[in-house]
């Protein structure tokens, strides 16, 4: 018999020691996370005619869940701080947001289902590897096929942005900016209709997004260099400390990181994208992407500013102040120039974005609450605009050029006039939820933004009003102007599924807009960064 | 303080691994980027286990440069054989103000991060030591960043469903046999006898040179359209150049 032989590993100074895992502080992501692998698996094995229903309701089940335990989970403060290791921090804004997106997903989801009687979802290319206007792509319809797995990828998407505003540190803020963009490169370029323009889109967000995040990855190896430690809680420790001999690793790094996160809220310079991508996209994709992703990189934002780097903030502040007056004046008077719906969409987002970042340079508790509430009013109201834009066809595609929408008051007074009221909270008039959001994103840069705060609310409320002008034109054009002589433009019936969608997000603008005072409430309370 | 062996190899990889990467920017050709970044990958490799870190250095070179820049090549040629890209600038004069402006990023990140002081290196031999090389990156991976380990996975899911989104062309209907071919070319009067074989000559007899027709023209519908995208085909012109000495020697051959 041959002698064994045993292998001895050789003993190691320092045993293992696996992180600590609060299970119950990431359960929401874990609940998402399964949803999406279920989902694939579905995609595998499932018979097709069977895929939408079945996909549609295990996202719709896993998006509440989550919202579910969510809730039940922020009641106990035992389960706030850091987990696995701080990678993930769940904190009030964590929670706030987190909660904001899956709700928002919700929503996104309900629209994305729309059938409009047809197989599949309407949004969506019944085969993206098909050529577009090839044969194959009629056959594909006609054989009924359609792409479900739209839904895996959002469920993905959302399991990103979950984990974006509460990764405790740089790496895992990286993973969860690719996790959370990866699926909305795919998303992108997937549209049932002109759809050139959406694989256009698709590319250059990728390309784009891509770049944005070699940036971020630049600037977070500059920290680490100057830091010495991926973790906010130590960078914010060592800028701190001030150690003059790596000083200059501290600004490019800071700024570079910046660059990456901007780019995912659409500020100017970073904004070239935006139209083009939310033009391209299709329309329930553009409405998810416009909400969810700009609460995710916000929150993002708000824990890099906050929690990170707000010690040396003398230093990088002017920069970002730049920005988000070059934000909110490019997309108020880019917006008026605009003629297609989704394009002038984009445009206001932008804008949208610049009036947020106002809120962020307060530096103050107030700032935080007043960002977390103008990003969950903007989320609603988008998702519910840009549904009721997938309602209005001409000839079985999405009429999205202005003339399209003239006239479109007298037919069908129940769309337009919902529109008409989303597009008067987006302007930010009294009774929506646009003046609520916008009164608590600007009240704390008076209160302690200092002068800088002051100036950038006086152009936050100059660029308001440009806004305002072009979304009353709209509207005007909807009610008071003769509809176009040929094909008439027809708001589609829509499903429960949108119905209730767009039903919710006026909702809760209306709501907001009225009694705004538990949910500012719930902000304020939840306004509170943890390090730890 | 690094040693002598380890700064000549630095100087001497070092400028390779920049060509290669301007080679990866300013390859005309999608392979020879590849070729480029492969390059630059393995140098990288080399690197990292110049600086002690051996795993890390085997595995940039078995995993980044053998599998995954291999899958790269493999997709090129399965992908791009006849797409080719527009080099067309839509924007003028964008590459000068894209040069200006990196040259200024550069400029001031240069400035910036040269103003830096780092301390005096730390290498990884003491890690080396007590936890080991493997094990200190399991643990790091399984300890420390085990979250974003695991959520790697997404990505990953991710992308292998994307490339079947947009990749995957679902067949609609039976494909067609041969016979289905055969009748078809019949009933549409065209090709009847099939497609042209590919050159024949006294000279060769390859897929690259195209069958001449009756008039000497050569026939596009004898080759690969893969072959005539890449420019890679043979004109026939030199065989038929070489007939009249050929003929000329038989001649010759036959009188004597």
């Amino acid at each position: 018999m041959p002698a064994m032989t045993v292998l001895s590993a050789p003993a190691l100074a320092t045993a293992f020691k696996p992180a600590d895992v609060d299970y119950s502080a990431i359960a929401p992501m874990l609940i998402v996370i399964a949803g999406a692998l279920i989902g694939v698996l579905v995609e595998a094995f499932a018979p097709r005619r069977h895929r939408h229903v079945i996909q549609v309701s295990l996202a719709l089940v896993s998006l509440v869940a989550a919202f579910v335990v969510l809730v039940t989970v922020s009641a106990d403060e035992a389960h706030r701080g850091g987990t696995l290791a701080q990678a993930v921090i769940i904190d009030g804004p964590a929670l706030f947001l987190q909660g904001a997106i899956l709700l928002m997903a919700a929503l996104g989801v309900l629209t994305m289902a729309e059938k409009f009687g047809g197989q599949g979802a309407d949004a969506f290319t019944p085969m993206g590897a098909a050529v577009p206007g090839s044969p194959h792509e009629a056959a594909a319809l006609r054989a009924g096929l359609a792409t479900s797995e739209v839904f895996p990828l959002t469920l993905f998407s959302v399991v990103g942005m979950l984990l974006f505003p509460a990764a405790g540190d740089l790496l895992t803020m990286f993973v969860a900016l690719e996790v959370l963009s990866l699926p909305l490169y795919l998303l992108c370029g997937l549209a049932r209709r002109r759809r050139l323009l959406s694989q256009e889109a698709s590319l250059k967000y990728f390309l784009l997004g891509a770049f944005s995040s070699a940036f971020f990855l630049f600037g977070a190896a500059l920290l680490y260099g100057y830091a010495g430690s991926l973790y906010l809680a130590d960078i914010a420790t060592a800028v701190r400390a001030a150690n003059g001999a790596l000083e200059g690793l501290l600004l490019p790094g800071v700024v570079l990181v910046l660059v990456g996160l901007l780019f995912k809220v659409g500020a100017v310079p970073f904004h070239s994208w935006t139209p083009d991508v939310y033009q391209g996209a299709p329309t329930p994709v553009t409405g998810f992407m416009a909400a969810c992703t700009k609460v995710a990189a916000f929150g993002a934002i708000l824990r890099v500013v906050y929690v990170g780097v707000e010690a040396n903030r003398w230093d990088w502040r002017g920069g970002v102040i730049a920005v988000a007056a070059l934000t909110m004046v490019v997309g108020a008077v880019l917006s008026v120039t605009q003629t297609d719906v989704k394009r002038l969409l984009a445009y206001s987002s932008i804008a949208h974005a610049g009036f947020i970042l106002v809120a962020v340079l307060a530096f103050d508790r107030t700032g935080v609450s007043g960002t977390m509430f103008y990003l969950v009013a903007y989320g609603f109201t988008t998702i519910a605009g840009f549904a009721v834009v997938s309602l209005v066809r001409q000839g079985g595609s999405e009429a999205s050029h202005l003339s399209q929408w003239a006239g479109l008051g007298r037919n069908h007074p129940v769309v337009a006039g919902v529109f008409a009221f989303l597009l008067l909270a987006f302007a930010g008039i009294p009774l929506t939820s646009g003046f609520a959001a916008k009164y608590a994103a600007f009240a704390p840069a008076i209160s302690f933004g200092g002068r800088s705060g002051v100036a950038l609310v006086i152009i936050g409320v100059l660029c308001s009003v440009i806004t305002a002008f072009v979304y009353v034109r709209l509207i005007v054009l909807m009610y008071f102007t003769e509809p176009p002589a040929g094909e008439v433009v027809v708001a589609e019936t829509a499903s429960p599924f949108t119905t209730v969608a767009i039903t919710i997000g006026t909702l809760v603008t209306l709501v907001l807009g009225i009694l705004p005072a538990q949910v500012l409430d719930l902000a304020e309370r939840s306004s509170q960064f943890l390090v730890k | 303080m690094t040693g002598l062996g380890e700064q000549i190899m630095f100087w001497i990889l070092a400028p390779i691994s920049v060509l290669g990467a301007l080679g990866l920017i300013f390859a005309k050709k999608a392979v020879h980027a590849a070729l480029g970044m492969a390059l630059v990958m393995i140098n990288l490799g080399i690197f990292y286990i110049a600086q002690e870190a051996d795993f890390l250095g085997i595995i940039q070179i078995f995993v980044y440069t053998g599998a995954v820049m291999m899958l790269f090549l493999f997709v090129l040629m399965l992908v791009g054989v006849d797409s080719s890209d527009s080099l067309v600038e839509t924007l003028k004069g964008q590459k000068w103000a894209g040069a200006l402006l990196i040259l200024g990023l550069a400029a001031l990140l240069f400035t910036a991060i040269g103003r830096a002081q780092f301390g005096p290196m730390k290498g990884l031999s003491s890690v080396n030591e007590s936890t080991g090389n493997v094990s200190g990156v399991a643990d790091l991976i399984f300890g420390k960043y085990v979250w974003t380990f695991e959520i790697t996975s997404a990505l990953l899911i991710t992308a292998a469903l994307g490339a079947m989104v947009l990749a995957h062309r679902e067949r609609i209907g039976a494909k067609p046999s041969q016979r289905a071919w055969s009748e078809r070319r019949i009933l549409e009067n065209r090709n009847v006898a099939g497609l042209p074989a590919p050159g024949v000559y006294a000279r060769s007899n390859a897929v690259d040179t195209p069958a001449l027709l009756p008039d000497g023209t050569p026939s596009e519908l004898s080759v690969s359209r893969v072959l005539t995208a890449r420019e890679q085909n043979v004109a026939p012109a030199r065989h038929i150049e070489s007939e009249h000495d050929i003929e000329h020697e038989i001649e010759e051959g036959s009188q004597r």
